[in-house]
Parts: C-alpha cells; structure tokens; sequence
C-alpha cells in the first residue's frame, strides 16, 4: 500500500491525503472553470504548431503540398536578405534596449531626487503617456512632424534655423538609409522610457533612508549620493529588465512594421517583416518557405526565453517564465 | 556654501524636466492644434489660426472612416471581457496549490510563451475557424494572453488561503467561492489587467494588417495609419484639408485612453509593477 502524504492546512492542522481519485473528483469544479482555457489555448496556441510541417513542404496557394525536406532550410540560409533581416533583429532590437533602459535608468534617478511631489507627479503622468498610444499612432505622428512636405515641422524649423536652403526640397527623414535608424531610436525612446521609469522608480522607493542619512553625515554631496548609493541600488532591476527584454528580441514586428518602406529594407526588415513580405507581398508566395522562416525564429526565440531564464534563476534566484 | 550647492542641482534639475515634459507634449500638442486648424503649417502653434471642426465632423460622416472607429470600440469592449475571463478562471484555477494536474495546466501555459508555431500557420488555423477577415479574430488573438493569465495567478495567490478554506468549510463550491470571494477582492487586479487587455486590443495594427482586408472589417488604427502612411483616403465629401483630417483622426485614435488615463494611471502601473517586481 502507497503511504499517503500528509499535508499541513494554512491553519496549522495536519491532515492525511486522500487519495488521487478522490480528490481529481473532488476538484471536479475546478477543473470545469479551467476547460474554456485550455480549450482556447489549445486552439490558439497549440494548433498551429501542428502547421509546422509545412516548413518541410513546399505549400503554394495552389495545388496540394509536396515534401522537400530541408530545401527551404538551405534556400533561406544562402538568402542575403535572410541573413540582412537577422542581424538588423539583434541590432535593432538591442540598440534600443540598451538606449531606452539607460534612458528611464537616468529620468528616475533624478525623478527621484524632485523634492516636489506634486511636480513629480505631474511630470510622470506627462511621460507616462506615450506608451497608451499606439505604434501605428506613433508611426503616424511622426511621419507627420518628419515630413518633407510643407507642413513637417522638423524639416520647416530646420528652414528656419538656415540648415535648409528655403526652396530646397524637405530630408525625407523616413526613407533615408542614414537617418532611418537614429529616427527609429529617438521614436521608441521618446515613447517608452516614461513607462520604463515605473520599475525603476519602485525600486528607488524601496532603498533604505538610513543609507541616505548615513551619507550625509559623511558629508557626500547629491552626486556622490546618487553615484553611491542610488544606482547601486539599481543594478539588479537593470539587471531584470535586461533580461526580461533580452528574452523577447526576436520579437520585434510592430515597431519595425509601421515605420519601414522599401526605401530602408537594408537597416530596417527584421525576421518577423521579412516573413510576412514573403507571405502576403509577393506575387506568388510559399507558404513553405515562411513557415522555415518563421520555424527558425520561434526557435531562436524560444532559445532566447530558456537562456534567460537560466541567467534570470542565476542572478536572481527565480526564472522569468 | 552647500545650500548654494543644493539649489543649482535642484534648478538643473527643473529645467532638465521641463525639458523632457515638453520633448513628451510638443508632438502631442501639434496633433491636437493642427486636428483643429483649416490651414495646414509647420510652425508649432499654441492655438489654432483658424478654428475648425471638419477634420472630426468628416471622420463621423464618411462610413470608411466612422466603421473602423466602431469596430474598434466593439472589439475592444468584447475583448476584454472575454480576455478578463479567461485570465481570471485561468488564474483561480492555477492559484489552487492543492489541485492534482495543477502543474500540468501550468506548463502547458507556459510552454506557450517558448514556442509558438509562427505566423503561418496562425494564419492557416484562423483561416479554417473563418476568423480571416473578421474583426473577431483581434478578440480572440487578445484574450488568450498566456502572460495575463500568470499576471492574474500572482494577484489571486496574494488573497489568504485561510479565506478559501473557512469558505469551502462553510460548503461553497470552487464556483461560488470564485464569485462570492475572490472576484469581489480583486477589483484592483481586474482593473489593471483589463486596462492591459483594452489597450492591447485598441492599439492592434499588426493583425489587422495580416488578417484583415475587408474594408467593413478593419480597425481604426489601421485605417489610420493606411490613410496617413500609404496615402489612402477615402472620398469624403467634405472640404477638409489632408493635415486636419490626418491629426483629427490621430487625436479620435488617442482619444479613449487619454480621457480615462487621469483616473486610471494607478491601475496601469500597478499592473506593471506586479508583472515585473513581484513575479
């Protein structure tokens, strides 16, 4: 006979399991409000894995698929533009962590040392909004200021500043393969290092008033408060953003999607608009060679996720998934 | 010597911020100027030179513009609730230390944000359920949001399990518990995770632009962007110049969340500093 586990209730009373059955059946209620979950998982999420044998077919929007076995595999890993939207992934995507996360590193640090709340208050609500609109809003604001017709304000003030001749055709700052990148990263921190402050800013409140205190006596100065003290305190969130952020670069889509055109595909096409030009803006695509395309990044995403797991439980003691 | 000190930091510090405060609200501000201005200029200006209201007054009358602003207005009402469903059964169920299989659910949730089978075949499996070009598809896409569901397990898991088990004492079932107890104490958590769902489903584009190209169909962020970046307005029948119908329909795609921010920011970073401090 199995020997029953005992378990402990929050209450303290040690009571004897019952047995498997029982308490499958027990749990009856349950287990009837996790079905439409699962359901809605498994439809979702698990059923379009099964979709990933196309990657071995070659699948046309005609006629039936035909096995190839790893052609598409060859095929994508002699494409230049394969190889061009890949590293434009890891590059894009990690520049503008790497810039957005120093970006709300430095707006907390001296958000947090306003004496005035109420301005501080006032002032993270400003920058909080970005974030609650859209990439295709933020797309569309910006290719209005960026425009090169007469009423782009970036391009009207640098006539007025004399950097533009006057009757000189406006920089067509979106379709330029030298300033597409820059714009790219200026757009995503002025969206999103307001929102990044958040789990810096939690932190800071958190930091012990004693070490401050401790510093005064000492006669530090605010800098040396700050240099300290403070960003001290801050290395393991950095740390966990990183991290966190780091698992998700493969990713990136939308961001990339509603700013890039034809003119830039060079510094901007990652994996994910690669994938669907392939699909959905060619004439004839096959849905074979996508889905090896799109195989190849849940794979390096998924990778991605496990590593930083591993360094998440390292560093920190508890995985991100 | 030092208070001297003192004060030049904190004046740097001011004119840093406003600084910022203004690089965040120039862009907003042009928006909402120029979608209220006749004549289109670059200048940035406080207030318009010419008022007017036929940016948004065509916006409401043309039916290629004025659908897609329903369309999203339902999808992200239906949404939300289905995502607040799904998100909160998902959670109470995953919340039960004590339930056989409970670790089973958990990884076949989170196998989910490892691997996934890729646009694809998404789009192949939507084809087959005939969620292709249907507004519907952004309530499905939305709701089974695997990393909500964790989100609403940390929250639930924050609720005393002695509540639970006087509850089940007194003979509630897992279902009455689920209303009677735990939904009434997470008002906060169903708040801010449906703010996420909200926000997540209003501001789609991605999918519009993947899954949908029935005009009758789209949202308005798509409609906007495919106006302003594409080129394609529809015929309006109003004499409305491009740049004021362009920052109208810009400030009516804002315009929801911007209005319900001020009394709802608590919510929204509340939900973040779950997600990221405390998971």
């Amino acid at each position: 006979m199995r020997k029953r586990k005992d378990i402990i209730t929050s209450t303290g009373v040690t009571v004897h399991q019952k047995p498997l059955k029982l308490r499958i059946w027990n749990n009856r209620g349950y287990y009837l409000m996790f079905l439409p979950v699962f359901i809605f998982v498994i439809i979702m999420n698990y059923w379009p894995m099964l979709g990933v044998r196309y990657a071995f077919y070659d699948y046309k929007p005609v006629g039936e698929p035909s096995w190839v076995g790893l052609a598409h595999f060859t095929k994508m890993f002699s494409t230049t533009a394969f190889w061009v939207a890949f590293r434009n992934t890891l590059e894009l995507s990690i520049m503008r962590l790497l810039i957005s996360t120093f970006a709300s590193v430095v707006v907390s640090v001296f958000l947090n040392e306003m004496g005035n709340l109420m301005a501080k208050k006032v002032l993270q609500t400003i920058i909080y909004l970005p974030h609650f609109m859209s990439w295709a809003v933020v797309a569309s604001i910006f290719s209005l200021l960026l425009s090169p017709s007469s009423t782009g304000m970036v391009n009207g003030w640098l006539k007025d500043l004399g950097i533009l001749a006057r009757d000189q055709a406006g920089i067509y700052f979106l379709a330029d393969t030298k300033l597409w990148r820059p714009i790219f990263y200026i757009i995503n921190t002025w969206k999103e290092t307001g929102w990044g402050t958040i789990i810096f800013l939690a932190t800071l409140s958190g930091i012990n008033p004693e070490l401050y205190e401790a510093a005064d006596i000492d006669g530090a100065s605010r800098m040396q408060k700050i240099r300290y003290v403070t960003l001290p305190a801050l290395n393991n969130t950095i740390i966990t953003v990183l991290i966190l952020n780091l698992a998700k670069v493969m990713n990136m889509f939308e961001p990339i999607f509603v700013l890039y055109n034809n003119a830039v595909y060079s510094v901007s096409d990652v994996i994910a608009t690669y994938i669907y030009r392939q699909t959905f803006a060619i004439a004839l695509p096959n849905y074979g060679y996508s889905t090896a395309t799109g195989l190849f990044r849940s794979l390096v995403g998924g990778a991605l996720v496990l590593i930083c797991n591993q360094i998440s439980k390292k560093t920190r003691g508890r995985g991100i998934i | 010597m030092k208070s001297k000190k003192i004060k030049t930091f904190d004046v740097v510090n001011y004119i840093v911020f406003i600084l910022i405060g203004l690089m965040v609200l120039v862009p907003i501000w042009k928006v909402l100027v120029d979608s209220f201005n006749a004549v289109g200029v670059y200048q940035f200006r406080l207030w318009p030179d010419k008022f007017t209201l036929d940016g948004y007054k065509t916006i409401l009358h043309t039916k290629l513009l004025y659908k897609p602003f329903i369309n999203s207005v339902i999808t992200t009402l239906a949404g939300t609730l289905f995502g607040l469903m799904l998100s909160t059964l998902a959670g109470y169920t995953l919340a039960q230390d004590s339930l056989p299989g409970r670790n089973f659910f958990a990884y076949v949730l989170l196998f989910t944000m490892i691997f996934s089978g890729g646009m694809i075949p998404e789009y192949l499996v939507m084809k087959k359920l005939h969620l292709v070009n249907s507004m519907w598809i952004l309530v499905f896409k939305h709701g089974v949001n695997v990393y909500n569901f964790v989100l609403m397990k940390n929250f639930f898991e924050g609720i005393p399990g002695s509540l639970y088990e006087a509850a089940k004492i007194d003979g509630c079932t897992p279902m009455g518990i689920f209303f009677r107890i735990v939904l009434p104490l997470s008002k906060a958590a169903l708040a801010s995770i449906g703010l996420m769902f909200a926000v997540t489903v209003w501001n789609d584009y991605a999918n519009v632009k993947i899954y949908i190209t029935d005009p009758d169909q789209v949202n308005f962020q798509y409609k906007l962007r495919n106006m302003i970046m594409d080129g394609d307005t529809p015929p309006t029948g109003y004499n409305v110049s491009q740049t004021t119908l362009f920052n109208s329909g810009i400030i009516m795609a804002i315009l929801p969340f911007m209005l319900l921010y001020p009394f709802l920011q608590k919510y929204f970073v509340k939900g973040v500093n779950v997600g990221a401090v405390k998971e």
